[in-house]
C-alpha cells in the first residue's frame, strides 16, 4: 500500500472521497500524479453493508451537529454521508444530464427577481464530452450502449398512470446501477435498499470503484477518519499544507495543491473558517459569495393507495422517470422544470414523513395498505438566491471544535409555484389508475442535492471559482463538488459533479505538466 | 404505597394500572424489565402511554398487549432523561382534565383530547419514537406486507419485483 510522508509536498490532496473527490483522486492518480485523499469518515467493507435502513443510517450519515433557519429542519437540514464513498453510498444512482437550456438559465428564463440567475460560464457543448466519459465510467443505463434496468412494480404504476395523463418520455431512467455484470461488479439484484449502500455493489459508489482503482495505480493513499480542520497558507498566497484531526492527533500534510470536495456544507465551512489577514472573510472569499446561492432542489412526494398490490419496496428506489415536465414552459406559471421518479419507503420512514401532516387514522389507514402503495418523488429546479446561504455559528462548536454550520433556506416564489403544480400532476397520475387515496407529502426530506455555494464564473467579483473549479483567489486551491454549480437545473446533480471532476482533472494534469501548479 | 404518590385518587389509579399491566404482560419478555422498574409506580404511566400510542397509531390488527409493550419500551427509553419529565407533564395534562384517567376514557374523547395537545413537545416526541418502535417491529412488517432484508434471498429480482398484475396494458416500456 502506498504511503506518503507528511513533508512530501509533491502530493495533490483531495478532501472528501465521494462523487467529486473520489473521481478526481482516481483520475489524477491514473494520470501519474501522487494523490492523498482525506476522508472524515471510516472505510466500510461489504460485510458492513446490511439491508436495514435504520442501521445503515447510523453507519453512513454525517451526524455532527448542523443548524438551520427558515424552511429546513432546524436540527437536520442536510442528509449526506460521512464515510469512504461519501454520499455515493446513499445516493439512488440517477444520472440525468443537465439540459442545455438549464445551463443557460439566465438567457432562457430571463430576469427573475431576488435571484442571481446566470448562464454557466461554458457552453453546454463543452460539457457534453465529459458527460460521455462520466456515463461510460459509471455504466449509466440507457446511455453509451448500456441496457436499461428492467421495469418493476412501482415503475409500472408510474408509467401506466403517466401514459394515461398523456406523458410519453418515460423509461427506467439513466442509472449508475449495473444492468449487466461489468467493472467487476454484478448486475442489480433488486434488493430494494439503494440508499443504505448497495450490499452487492451493483450501484456505482466510489467506495467500490474509484477508490480501489486509484489504489491499484500505486500513486494513491486514502486516509480515512481524517477530519480536515485547516488549510495552511504560505507567504506567496499558496496553500502549503492541510491540517486534519485523526485519532485525536492534529496532523499537517504538506501539499502541491488541494481540492475540496466536502459536499457543499463541509466545503463552505472549511473555507469560511480559514480566515487570515489576507483572507479576512474566509479562504477564496474575496467575492463574498462563499456559502451564498445555496440551492437544494425541491423534493416532494405523492403516494397512492392503489387498487391492487404494488409491493413498492421490492425494487431499486429510483426505478423509473417521467421527463415530460422537465422543460421551460412559462405557460405553467413558473420557469424551469422537474422530474417525476419513483420512490418507496419502509413503513418507519413512511410513517415519519407522514407524521408531519397528521397522526391517528389519517396515518394508519395508509400504512394498513402498505403493500398497495405506489410512490413518486418530484424534484425540481430552485433558482440561486443570495440570501439562501451557509454561515458559521458564532458560538456553537462541534466535537472537533469547529463552528457549527448554519443553513438558511427559503423557497423562491418560482419554486412554490412549481411545487404546487407538481403535486397536482402527481395526484392526477395515480388518480388516473383509480387510486383509493392519494397522499401529498411535503418538502421536508433533508436536502440531499447541495449546490451553488462556490459558483463557477469568469468574473472574480461575481464568482468563487474559474470554469475549471479553481478558486480565483488561490491558484493551487480547487473546489470539486456541487458547490461549483452556478444554477441547479431540474435534475439530480451527481453525474454533473463527476463530469466536472473529470474535466477538472484534465485541467490540473495540464497545469502540472506545464509547471504552473 | 410507593413514595411520591400523593393522594388517594392517584394511588387507586396506580393500583388499577398495576393490575391491568400485570395481566397484559404475563409471559412477555418485557415483564421482567417492568418488574425491575417497579410496576406499581410505572403502571398508570404505562397505561396512559399505551393509550396514547393507540390513539396516535391505531391499527385494528394490533392488540392491547402490543401497545402496552410499545409503551414500556418507550418509557424505558426516556427514563432518567429530560424527555421523561416532559412526558410526565403531558400525561398530567391528559389525566388531569377529566374525571377518569385518560386510559379509561372512550376512544373518541381520547382522540379529541390528544388533538387539543398534539403540538405539545411531549406528543411530538412520542410520535417520532413511537413510529420507530411500532414500524421497526417485525410483527408489524408482516401485518402490512413489508418484507425487510432481501440480501440473504438474492434480492427481489426473482421474487416478485415485477409481479404486478392488475395494471392496464401500456405497450413497450423502453
Amino acid at each position: 500500500m502506498t504511503t506518503y510522508s507528511l513533508d512530501d509536498s509533491s502530493v495533490f490532496v483531495v478532501i472528501g472521497s465521494g462523487a467529486g473527490g473520489g473521481v478526481l483522486s482516481n483520475e489524477l492518480a491514473q494520470k501519474g500524479h501522487n494523490v492523498i485523499c482525506l476522508e472524515a469518515g471510516p472505510r466500510l467493507g461489504f460485510g458492513d453493508i446490511v439491508n436495514d435502513e435504520a442501521e445503515m443510517f447510523g453507519k453512513l450519515t454525517w451526524l455532527d451537529p448542523r443548524m438551520a433557519t427558515g424552511k429546513p429542519d432546524p436540527n437536520f437540514p442536510v442528509w449526506n454521508c460521512k464515510t469512504v464513498g461519501g454520499t455515493t453510498m446513499h445516493w439512488t444512482g440517477a444520472c440525468p444530464r443537465f439540459e442545455p437550456y438549464e445551463m443557460q438559465a439566465r438567457t432562457t428564463y430571463g430576469e427573475m427577481s431576488d435571484t442571481t440567475l446566470v448562464d454557466w460560464p461554458m457552453p453546454p457543448e463543452a460539457i457534453a464530452p465529459w458527460y460521455d466519459k462520466a456515463e461510460i465510467r459509471m455504466g449509466v443505463t440507457g446511455t453509451q450502449g448500456y441496457p436499461h434496468l428492467p421495469p418493476g412494480n412501482n415503475y409500472k404504476v408510474l408509467e401506466a398512470g403517466a401514459r394515461k395523463c398523456g406523458y410519453s418520455d418515460i423509461d427506467t431512467h439513466n442509472m449508475a446501477i449495473n444492468s449487466i455484470d461489468r467493472d467487476n461488479r454484478p448486475s442489480c439484484h433488486q434488493l430494494g435498499f439503494c440508499t443504505s449502500g448497495c450490499a452487492v455493489g451493483a450501484k456505482w459508489s466510489t467506495l467500490y470503484t474509484e477508490i480501489p482503482a486509484a489504489e491499484e495505480t500505486g500513486r494513491f493513499e486514502l486516509r480515512p477518519g481524517a477530519m480536515v480542520v485547516a488549510i495552511e497558507m504560505d507567504d506567496d498566497n499558496r496553500v502549503s499544507g492541510v491540517t486534519y484531526l485523526q485519532d485525536g492527533k492534529r496532523i499537517t500534510q504538506k501539499v502541491r495543491a488541494v481540492a475540496v470536495a466536502g459536499n457543499v456544507v463541509e466545503t463552505t465551512r472549511l473555507l469560511l473558517n480559514n480566515k487570515s489577514e489576507r483572507h479576512p472573510d474566509g479562504l477564496a472569499n474575496s467575492s463574498g459569495l462563499v456559502g451564498r446561492n445555496y440551492m437544494r432542489h425541491f423534493t416532494i412526494q405523492v403516494m397512492g393507495v392503489m387498487p391492487g398490490k404494488v409491493n413498492f419496496h421490492r425494487q431499486t428506489h429510483l426505478a423509473g422517470v417521467v421527463r415530460d415536465e422537465r422543460k421551460h414552459d412559462p405557460s405553467r406559471g413558473f420557469a424551469g422544470g422537474f422530474l417525476i421518479s419513483t420512490v418507496p419507503f419502509t413503513p418507519e420512514i413512511l410513517a415519519k414523513n407522514m407524521l408531519v401532516g397528521g397522526w391517528g387514522r389519517d396515518l394508519t389507514s395508509v400504512l394498513d395498505k402498505y403493500d398497495q402503495l405506489a410512490g413518486m418523488l418530484l424534484t425540481g429546479e430552485d433558482p440561486p438566491q443570495l440570501s439562501n446561504r451557509i454561515t458559521l455559528h458564532p458560538e456553537a462548536r462541534d466535537d472537533y471544535g469547529l463552528p457549527v454550520p448554519v443553513i438558511h433556506y427559503e423557497d423562491h416564489p418560482n419554486t412554490i409555484a412549481m411545487k404546487e403544480y407538481a403535486w397536482k400532476v402527481g395526484r392526477r397520475i395515480y388518480e388516473s389508475l383509480g387510486a383509493e387515496q392519494v397522499v401529498e407529502m411535503g418538502d421536508y426530506i433533508p436536502a440531499t442535492h447541495n449546490m451553488g455555494t462556490a459558483r463557477m464564473g469568469d468574473d472574480p467579483t461575481q464568482s468563487v471559482c474559474t470554469p475549471f473549479g479553481r478558486t480565483h483567489d488561490v491558484e493551487n486551491l480547487f473546489i470539486s463538488d456541487g458547490s461549483l454549480f452556478p444554477t441547479a437545473g431540474g435534475c439530480n446533480p451527481t453525474l454533473t459533479i463527476v463530469a466536472l471532476a473529470l474535466r477538472q482533472a484534465e485541467h490540473i494534469d495540464g497545469e502540472i505538466r506545464a509547471g504552473r501548479l | 404505597m410507593p413514595g411520591g404518590m400523593p393522594g388517594l385518587a392517584l394511588s387507586r389509579r396506580a393500583l388499577m394500572g398495576r393490575m391491568a399491566v400485570c395481566a397484559a404482560l404475563s409471559g412477555m419478555a418485557t415483564a421482567a424489565r417492568a418488574a425491575e422498574a417497579g410496576v406499581a409506580t410505572l403502571a398508570p404511566q404505562v397505561r396512559s402511554t399505551a393509550a396514547l400510542m393507540h390513539v396516535a397509531f391505531p391499527h385494528e390488527r394490533l392488540d392491547a398487549q402490543f401497545y402496552a409493550r410499545v409503551a414500556l419500551d418507550y418509557l424505558a427509553g426516556i427514563e432518567g432523561t429530560p424527555a421523561s419529565d416532559e412526558h410526565e407533564r403531558g400525561l398530567a395534562l391528559l389525566d388531569g382534565s377529566h374525571i377518569a384517567p385518560f386510559a379509561n376514557l372512550p376512544w373518541p374523547i381520547q382522540r379529541s383530547m390528544v388533538a387539543k395537545y398534539d403540538q405539545e413537545p411531549f406528543f411530538k416526541m412520542l410520535l417520532m419514537r413511537g413510529a420507530e418502535l411500532i414500524y421497526r417491529d417485525k410483527k408489524v412488517w408482516d401485518m402490512v406486507g413489508y418484507e425487510g432484508s432481501s440480501l440473504e434471498y438474492g434480492g427481489y429480482l426473482h421474487r416478485g419485483f415485477d409481479d404486478i398484475d392488475w395494471l392496464p396494458a401500456t405497450g413497450d416500456v423502453n
